[in-house]
């Protein structure tokens, strides 16, 4: 088990993509971020039982060496789902932009922040 | 190394540069990248129904709806240091005579109006990364440098220099304020500058106490101008013909009146 | 500078937890052989040779169902938010239309649907599947609407057909899923024959799963695409 299998990048991804989400202010990037988590989560599940010398489970016969493939079924549609959750944030954070005209994060705070006041 | 572990490493770098990107285009690019790059990882993870579903996803389907949610759609993008009487901050909104300006050819093109007040060496700058599409805020067109298309003159003004002040301090003396209110800020607190304004700015300094500083008239015939990013030349023509309209209607007389009198 | 202190916090908390997640990962877990049920008796079972496609749509077909459905209600909050905006201004500027994209799209076009086509119907048989098939045919129908325009697209598509297809199916796929347990049966497994392992006519009703599942995926990627388009201009 060297250093960089998958688990090991997989958690090193999430990290970058938490950490981005927390210090960008962009909300774009913001959303960027939030995607990279999900790949990760993604790519942690398909490595972890990594053997290097299997084949795909597609079977054609007892006897090979096939790779588990339960993990890859449940994260399959994972990825789909994925996809159309982040088309319905973007839509929120394009219609937030087109409401205040600025992807900053910290700008639309304050704004809202002044229109609740007033 | 195998390689796997060569494509395996390429994704932390891959996501750190594409997360780190000041431009939101760049950024996207780097993430459909991505999504390839993790893409071929997972064929060498014995998982090609994985890899498929990914590409598809990933490369195409989220680029592309990213793209088209940060395209710069429906706007016309001001950017515009603060100038007294022609654009400036009253409150929470914005006005002036260059904003009346822009106002109208916005409406009469069809687009939101968007202003954005940065410092202003910025305005250039601004306009040249493609952030916006107008720069405005009394830029005095026979000093301005051709890197922007220029449009033409449509309100005669004049320059003044002024300079010296109290030498409170060495680090004071900067030769160009960031924002006007700097300058304001400079001179109410009788530091020492050495600046060039234009008409409007110099008659909102006016008002405060300029009696520690030396203040000469520029000869010359200067006017005001806006300026227009590079990539845009049929912004320019629209800007032209919008402001010879302007003028030929009287419409440009009665905002100088209200606005400059 | 405040910024880079609650910069350097973030890095320490955040390096402290992935150390923490890579501490807690256990590595041992792995089946491979005959010690893994699904690989031991997975092929003869749900007569698919594609074990992937066997495993969520046979032995965790609810899972897939719930799936479908936040599929649904997120294809649905997208449609439903963006057209309850106004349209597009009229003169919003458009990029020139360069004939590569339209020349590309004659000689793509085809090959695309033809391999969408493909990885759903011969989903249990090699890598592929629903989703899969779905999404790769959405992509050929954002380059016909990248070089026809979206509108015209549309138009073929009649919006409402669409509609009322998309949600018929998804009601078409859950009645076929849960019939079974008034029955009194398990999910159908011999509405084709199982037994004919590798051939094309096999695999119980994974087929048809698939391709119920690829048309729902393919017809929800259109609708999000579209609407998209119809928000922010065209291409």
């Amino acid at each position: 088990m060297d250093v960089a299998n998958g688990v090991t990048i997989a958690v090193i991804l999430f990290g970058v993509g938490i950490f981005a989400l927390i210090i960008r202010r962009d909300l774009v990037i913001k959303l960027l971020a939030l995607g990279l988590i999900d790949s990760s989560s993604v790519l942690f599940l398909v490595s972890l039982n990594a053997q290097d010398n299997g084949i795909a489970p597609i079977v054609h016969g007892p006897g090979a060496n096939y790779v588990d493939p339960l993990p890859q079924a449940l994260v399959i549609s994972a990825i789909v789902i994925n996809f159309a959750l982040l088309a319905l944030a973007l839509v929120f954070v394009m219609l937030l932009v087109e409401r205040y005209h600025t992807t900053d994060s910290l700008r639309i705070a304050q704004q809202v922040e002044r229109e609740k006041r007033s | 190394m195998t390689a796997r572990t060569v494509l395996l490493l390429l994704l932390p770098a891959l996501a750190i540069f594409s997360l780190s990107q000041r431009r939101r285009l760049t950024a996207v690019m780097g993430m459909g990248l991505f999504s390839l790059v993790l893409a071929a990882t997972y064929l060498f993870y014995h998982a090609p129904d994985v890899a498929i579903t990914e590409t598809a996803i990933g490369a195409a389907l989220v680029t592309f709806i990213y793209v088209l949610a940060i395209r710069k759609t429906g706007r016309l993008v001001v950017v515009c240091d603060e100038a007294p009487r022609l654009i400036a901050r009253d409150g929470g909104e914005i006005v002036g005579l260059e904003q009346e300006i822009m106002h109208g050819f916005a409406r009469e093109l069809g687009l939101d109006l968007v202003v954005r007040i940065v410092p202003r060496d910025d305005v250039g700058a601004a306009l040249n990364r493609g952030e916006a599409d107008v720069g405005a805020g009394g830029i005095i067109r026979e000093v301005q440098k051709k890197a922007e298309l220029i449009s033409m003159g449509f309100l005669p003004s004049a320059l003044y220099r002024v300079s010296g002040g109290i030498v409170k301090d060495a680090k004071h003396l900067r030769e160009n304020e960031e924002y006007f209110e700097d300058t304001l800020e400079a001179i109410r607190e009788q530091r020492s500058l050495s600046m060039t304004l234009d008409l409007a700015r110099f008659l909102a300094a006016s008002r405060l106490n300029l009696s520690n500083y030396a203040v000469e008239r520029i000869e010359g015939e200067f006017s005001y101008c806006f300026l227009v990013s590079q990539d845009q030349p049929e912004l320019l023509i629209q800007l032209n013909a919008y402001l010879t309209r302007l003028t030929e209607s009287g419409e440009m007389e009665r905002l100088i009146e209200r606005y400059m009198s | 500078m405040k910024s880079t202190a609650i910069g350097i916090l973030a890095i320490l908390l955040v390096s402290a937890f992935c150390v923490l997640l890579l501490l807690t990962v256990d590595y041992h877990g792995a089946r491979g052989g005959t010690d893994n049920p699904y690989l031991a008796a997975g092929a003869s079972e749900t007569g698919a040779v594609n074990l992937v496609s066997g495993i969520y749509l046979n032995y965790r077909l609810y899972d897939s169902l719930f799936e479908l459905l936040i599929f649904s209600m997120a294809v649905l909050g997208v449609r439903f938010y963006l057209n309850a905006e106004k349209s597009t201004k009229p003169n919003v500027a458009r990029v020139a239309e360069s004939p590569v994209v339209r020349i590309a799209a004659d000689l793509l076009f085809g090959p695309i649907m033809l391999i969408g086509v493909y990885l759903i119907v011969f989903g249990h048989l090699s890598p592929g599947g629903g989703f899969s098939g779905g999404a790769v045919g959405g992509t050929g129908l954002l380059l016909c609407a990248a070089a026809l325009g979206a509108e015209v697209v549309a138009r073929r598509f009649h919006e409402q057909i669409i509609e009322q297809i998309e949600w018929g199916i998804l009601l078409l796929i859950i009645l076929f899923a849960v019939a079974p347990i008034f029955f009194d049966r398990l999910p159908l497994t011999d509405l084709l024959p199982s037994g004919r392992v590798g051939k094309l006519l096999s695999g119980g009703t994974i087929p048809i799963y698939n391709g119920l599942i690829g048309i729902k995926v393919f017809i929800g990627t259109w609708v999000v695409i579209y609407s998209f388009i119809r928000h922010r201009g065209e291409i």
